[in-house]
C-alpha cells in the first residue's frame, strides 16, 4: 500500500502515461495509412484511444473535483494552484486550437487537392477509349464466333470434337466448348493441355442466349489477365437435337491487356478514392481530433500535476509559517531541488533554527532573571530593614517582608496601587507617606528620621530614598530604630547615674559624719536655748544626706546591671509573698486573682523590686489623688509568637496616666510626682528588658491604670 | 471513482446504441439449407439471399470491394450431468469460414466474385447474377473426419458482410451504421 502511494506521488506514472500516449498517437497515425500493416488493427487502436480518452476525462474530472474542493475549503496553496492551472489550460487551449484549426484546414485542402475534374474526365475518357478499342475486337471476334458456329451447325455432333480442334487452331482461341442450353458440356477443345475441364459460362450467358441474343464480353480472367468471352447459339440442323451453344475464350493481346489493366486500376483507384474522400477526411479529422484531444487532456492533467508540484513547497512553506506563527519554532521543511524555491525552503529552515536558538536563549536569560529576582527577593526578605520601591507615578511596586513588619501593615495587597492610597486605610502611616512623597518630589537622595504614633507606642523610623536607574522610580529603605534610640538613651542615663553615684556618694558620708560630730561635740557647748535648733539643723543635714544617699543608691541600682541569677519560682507564691508585706495597712486592698500556678525562671530579688516599684507606684498614685487604694493583680499564660508567655497585669483605681506621659513613662526622671527619684519605672523597664520581656501601660476606663508585663516562659529563656 | 463510473456509463450507452443498430439492420436470409447423404459423406445445399442496401451498392459501384463471410459450424450437445439429461450447451466440433470478395470491374463492366480461400474468380455481367451465384451453395462437403450423427449433431450456417475488410476510412462509420451491419442469424440445416 505504501509502495503504491509512493509510486502515485512520484512522477513515474505521469512519464509512463506520457510515453503510452505518444506510442498510441504514433500507432493511431500509422494505422490510418492504408498501406500500413497496422491498418488491420485500426479499430482496436481507435477503441483503445477512445478508452484512454475516457480514462483521461475521468482522471481530469477527478483532479478538477479535488481542485474545486481544495479551493472551496481554502486549503493553503489552492488559490495559486488554481491560478497556475488556469494559465496553463488557457495556454494549452489557445496554442492547440490554433495548431488544430490550421491542421484541419490543411488536411481538407490536401485531400481535396488530390481530386481534379480534368483528371477525372481524362480517366473516364481513357476508360471509354479502352472500351472502344476492345469494342472493335469484340465485334470481330463475335463475327468469327458466329462463323465458327455456322461451321459447327453443318457437321454432326459426333464430329464436333475434330472440328473444334481445327477451329481452335485456326482462330487462335484459348478454349472452345459446346454446351447444351441447360448447361451440360457437349465437347471442348482447350489449347492448354494442363486444363481438362473448360470454364463454365455463367447463368447470365445462358439466360441471354435463351433470349436469342449472342454474348460477347471482356472477362478479367485469373491473374487479372483479360480475355474475351463469346457465346453464340449453334443453329439447329436436325430435328430432335437439343439446342447447343458455342462458348469461346479468346486471348487478348498482352500489350493491350496490360494497358487495359493499367487503365482499369487507375480508374478504379481514383473512383474509390473519390468515393472515400468524405470518409477519409472524416477519419483523418477524427484521428487528428483524437490525438489533439488526448494531447490536450494529458497536457491539462500534466499541468494540474506540475502546478501542484510547483505549489507544494510553497504550501509547505505556508504551513511552516503558520506553525511558526503559532509558536512551534523548530519547524523544519524538507528541501527539494536546488532552485529558488529550494533556496527559500533552506532559508526558512535557517530562520526557524535561529528562532529556536533565540527562543532558547531568551528562556535561559528569563530563567536567570527569575533566579536573580528570587535571589533578590530572598535577600530583601531576609533583610531586617524595610525596602519598598515606587514607580515614577508613585505606585507601590515591591515591598519586602520586613517593611510590612515595621509598618505593622501588610503591604502585599497594596502592590501596583498608588502609594498615597495606603493613607486612607492606615491612618498611622499618614506622616510616613506624606514625608516620603514630599522628599521624593524635592530631593534626589535623602534620609530622614520620622516618628510614627501607633496607638500608644512610639516608633522611630530612619528612612533613606534613592532614585532607581533611568528614573523609573525610587527605592525607599527604612529601619525601626526605636530600640536603638532607647538603648542609647538607657546607656546615657546609666552613665549619668553611675557618675552621680560616684561623684555624689563619696562626699555624703563625710558630710553625714561631720553633721553627727557637730551634733555630739557642739551640742553641750551651745546655750540650751540653741540646743534644739542645733539638733534640728544637724538632723536636717543628716536626713537630707540620707535622702540623697537613697537617691544615689537608686541611681546606683539603675546604673549597675549585675548578671541575672535565675532560679525557678512559683509565680503564685512569689506574688503572695510580695503582697503580704503590704497587708499591714488596712486601707490598701491588694488582691491576686486566682489562677493555675505557673513556674518560671526569674531573678527573684530583682523581680521582687519590679513588683514593689509597681505596687508602690500604684499606691502613691491613688493616695496622691485621694482615691481608695485598690490593686488587682492577675497572671495567666498566653500563646503568642514566638512561644509561650506569662502575662502579668497590675490594675489600680488611680487617676490614670496623662497622654503626654504615656510615651516616655519608662524613661528616667519621667515623673509627675512630688516625691521619688523618677527612676522607679525606668528600673522596672530595665529589669524586664533583662528578662527579655516587655512592659507597657494602658489607661483603664473610666479611671485607673493597667501595667502589663510579659515574660517568656521557661522554655524560651536562653 | 468518478472516472470509472463515467467510463461505464459511456460504455453502456455505446453498447445499447450498437444493439439498437443491429436490431434495425437488414438481414441476409438463408433458405432451406438441406443436407444430402451421398455415399458415406454428406453434402449441403442452400440458397442465401443477399439483399444489399443502396449504400453498399453505391460503394461497390465506386470500386470498393465488398467481402462476404459464410460461416459453417458443426456442433453437438454436451450434457453436463449425463447422456440422458438434455441440459448443457452445444460443443462446437468443427467450423470454417469462407470469404468471398465482390467487386466491380469497370473496363469489362463485370462484377467479379473472388473466393479468397482458393482464389477462384468468376465474373458476372450484373450484380444480381453475381449475388445469386454467391448465394448458391451447392454440394458443400461436410467434414468427413467426423462421425456424423444426423439429428443429434447440428450443422449451422451463417453469413455476414465483413466490415473489417472495408477500407480503413469506412470502417468506423460502418461499425456504427445499420446500413453496413448486415448478417443472417445462425440457421440449422435439415438432415436427410
Amino acid at each position: 500500500m505504501n509502495t503504491i502511494k509512493r509510486i502515485s506521488k512520484s512522477p513515474l506514472p505521469y512519464y509512463i502515461l506520457g510515453g503510452l500516449l505518444l506510442i498510441l498517437t504514433i500507432l493511431l497515425s500509422t494505422a490510418t495509412q492504408d498501406s500500413s500493416r497496422l491498418n488491420e488493427l485500426f479499430l482496436p487502436i481507435f477503441g483503445l484511444a477512445i478508452l484512454t480518452l475516457i480514462l483521461l476525462v475521468g482522471l481530469l474530472f477527478r483532479s478538477f473535483l479535488r481542485l474545486r474542493r481544495d479551493f472551496k475549503t481554502q486549503k493553503p496553496g489552492s488559490k495559486l494552484t488554481v491560478r497556475l492551472v488556469g494559465v496553463f489550460v488557457l495556454l494549452i487551449l489557445i496554442s492547440t486550437s490554433i495548431v488544430y484549426s490550421f491542421s484541419v484546414h490543411f488536411l481538407h485542402r490536401g485531400i481535396n487537392s488530390w481530386f481534379d475534374v480534368e483528371i477525372e474526365r481524362a480517366l473516364n475518357d481513357s476508360l471509354e477509349l479502352s472500351r472502344t478499342a476492345f469494342g472493335d475486337r469484340k465485334r470481330t471476334l463475335l463475327r468469327q464466333t458466329r462463323m465458327m458456329s455456322g461451321v459447327l451447325s453443318e457437321v454432326p455432333v459426333s464430329e464436333f470434337n475434330t472440328n473444334l480442334r481445327d477451329l481452335t487452331d485456326l482462330s487462335g482461341a484459348i478454349e472452345l466448348s459446346v454446351w447444351t442450353m441447360d448447361g451440360q458440356l457437349v465437347t471442348s477443345s482447350i489449347q492448354n493441355p494442363n486444363i481438362i475441364v473448360p470454364d463454365l459460362p455463367n447463368e447470365a450467358i445462358f439466360r441471354q442466349l435463351k433470349q436469342e441474343e449472342d454474348y460477347i464480353g471482356l472477362d478479367p480472367g485469373d491473374n487479372d489477365r483479360l480475355q474475351l468471352r463469346a457465346a453464340v447459339r449453334i443453329p439447329k440442323t436436325g430435328m430432335g437435337e437439343d439446342e447447343k451453344m458455342l462458348h469461346v475464350l479468346f486471348p487478348v493481346n498482352e500489350q493491350l491487356s496490360k494497358l487495359g489493366k493499367t487503365v482499369q486500376d487507375a480508374y478504379t483507384d481514383y473512383k474509390e478514392l473519390n468515393y472515400l474522400r468524405k470518409p477519409l477526411i472524416s477519419i483523418f479529422t477524427l484521428t487528428l481530433s483524437l490525438i489533439v484531444l488526448l494531447t490536450v487532456l494529458a497536457s491539462i492533467w500534466f499541468a494540474i500535476w506540475i502546478s501542484r508540484r510547483i505549489v507544494q513547497p510553497l504550501q509547505d512553506l505556508a504551513d511552516g509559517t503558520q506553525s511558526v506563527a503559532s509558536g512551534n519554532y523548530n519547524t523544519q521543511l524538507t528541501t527539494k531541488g536546488g532552485d529558488e524555491i529550494g533556496f527559500l525552503v533552506q532559508s526558512f529552515n535557517q530562520m526557524t533554527q535561529r528562532l529556536t536558538k533565540a527562543r532558547d536563549a531568551t528562556q535561559v536569560s528569563h530563567r536567570l532573571l527569575e533566579q536573580q529576582t528570587n535571589y533578590l527577593g530572598a535577600v530583601l526578605g531576609s533583610l531586617s530593614s524595610g525596602v519598598i520601591t515606587l514607580d515614577k507615578l508613585l505606585y507601590l511596586k515591591t515591598a519586602n517582608v520586613a517593611s510590612s513588619a515595621i509598618l505593622e501593615t501588610n503591604l502585599q495587597p497594596h502592590l501596583e496601587m498608588p502609594f498615597s492610597k495606603l493613607e486612607q486605610q492606615h491612618r498611622h502611616l499618614q506622616s510616613f507617606i506624606q514625608m516620603v512623597t514630599t522628599e521624593i518630589r524635592n530631593k534626589i537622595n535623602w534620609h530622614q528620621q520620622i516618628e510614627l504614633h501607633n496607638g500608644l507606642q512610639l516608633q522611630i523610623l530612619m528612612c533613606r530614598g534613592t532614585p532607581l536607574l533611568n528614573g523609573v522610580g525610587w527605592v525607599i529603605v527604612f529601619d525601626d530604630i526605636t530600640t536603638l534610640i532607647q538603648a542609647q538613651r538607657d546607656a546615657a542615663w546609666g552613665e549619668v547615674a553611675r557618675r552621680l553615684a560616684h561623684e555624689i556618694k563619696n562626699p555624703l558620708t563625710p558630710i553625714r559624719l561631720s553633721a553627727e560630730r557637730l551634733q555630739i561635740k557642739y551640742e553641750p557647748l551651745v546655750p540650751e536655748e540653741q540646743t534644739e535648733q542645733l539638733h534640728k539643723l544637724t538632723n536636717t543635714i543628716i536626713q537630707q544626706v540620707d535622702a540623697m544617699k537613697d537617691m544615689v543608691n537608686d541611681f546606683s541600682d539603675y546604673a549597675k546591671s549585675p548578671s541575672l541569677k535565675l532560679e525557678s519560682i512559683s509565680i503564685s507564691t512569689f506574688i503572695h509573698e510580695v503582697i503580704a508585706l503590704y497587708q499591714s495597712n488596712t486601707k490598701h486592698k491588694i488582691t491576686l486573682i486566682d489562677s493555675p500556678d505557673i513556674a518560671l525562671k526569674l531573678d527573684s530579688n530583682r523581680f521582687r523590686q519590679v513588683l514593689h516599684n509597681l505596687i508602690k507606684n500604684a499606691i502613691e498614685a491613688s493616695e496622691d489623688a485621694s482615691l481608695p487604694v485598690t490593686i488587682q493583680i492577675d497572671y495567666h499564660k498566653i500563646n503568642d509568637t514566638p512561644g509561650n508567655w506569662l502575662e502579668l497585669t497590675i490594675r489600680d483605681s488611680g487617676p490614670g496616666i496623662p497622654d503626654d506621659m504615656m510615651t516616655k513613662l519608662f524613661e528616667p526622671y519621667a515623673t509627675n510626682k512630688i516625691r521619688g527619684t523618677g527612676l522607679g519605672l525606668a528600673i522596672v523597664k530595665k529589669i524586664i528588658d533583662e528578662h527579655q520581656g516587655s512592659v507597657w501601660t494602658e489607661n483603664l476606663d473610666p479611671s485607673g491604670t493597667c501595667i502589663i508585663i510579659r515574660l517568656p516562659l521557661e522554655k524560651t529563656i536562653p | 471513482m468518478p472516472a470509472f463510473a463515467t467510463a461505464k456509463a459511456i460504455f453502456t450507452s455505446l453498447l445499447l446504441l450498437l444493439s439498437l443498430n443491429s436490431l434495425a439492420a437488414e438481414h441476409f436470409s438463408i433458405d432451406n439449407p438441406t443436407i444430402t447423404k451421398i455415399g458415406n459423406g454428406y453434402t449441403l445445399d442452400a440458397n442465401i439471399r443477399y439483399p444489399l442496401t443502396p449504400r453498399v451498392i453505391e460503394a461497390l459501384e465506386n470500386g470498393v470491394p465488398i467481402t462476404f463471410l459464410q460461416h459453417f459450424q458443426l456442433s453437438q450437445p454436451f450434457p453436463i450431468i449425463g447422456k440422458h439429461w438434455p441440459w448443457g450447451w452445444q460443443k462446437t466440433l468443427w467450423s470454417t469460414v469462407i470469404a468471398h470478395e465482390l467487386r466491380y470491374h469497370a473496363l469489362s463492366e463485370q462484377y467479379i466474385l473472388l473466393t479468397l480461400g482458393n482464389n477462384k474468380q468468376r465474373s458476372f455481367p450484373s450484380l444480381e447474377t453475381a449475388l445469386t451465384a454467391l448465394g448458391k451453395i451447392h454440394a458443400f462437403n461436410l467434414p468427413p473426419e467426423y462421425d456424423i450423427e444426423p439429428n443429434v449433431m447440428t450443422f449451422e450456417i451463417r453469413t455476414e458482410l465483413d466490415i473489417h475488410a472495408l477500407p480503413t476510412p469506412m470502417r468506423p462509420g460502418a461499425l456504427v451504421s445499420d446500413k453496413w451491419q448486415i448478417a443472417s442469424p445462425w440457421v440449422s440445416a435439415n438432415w436427410p
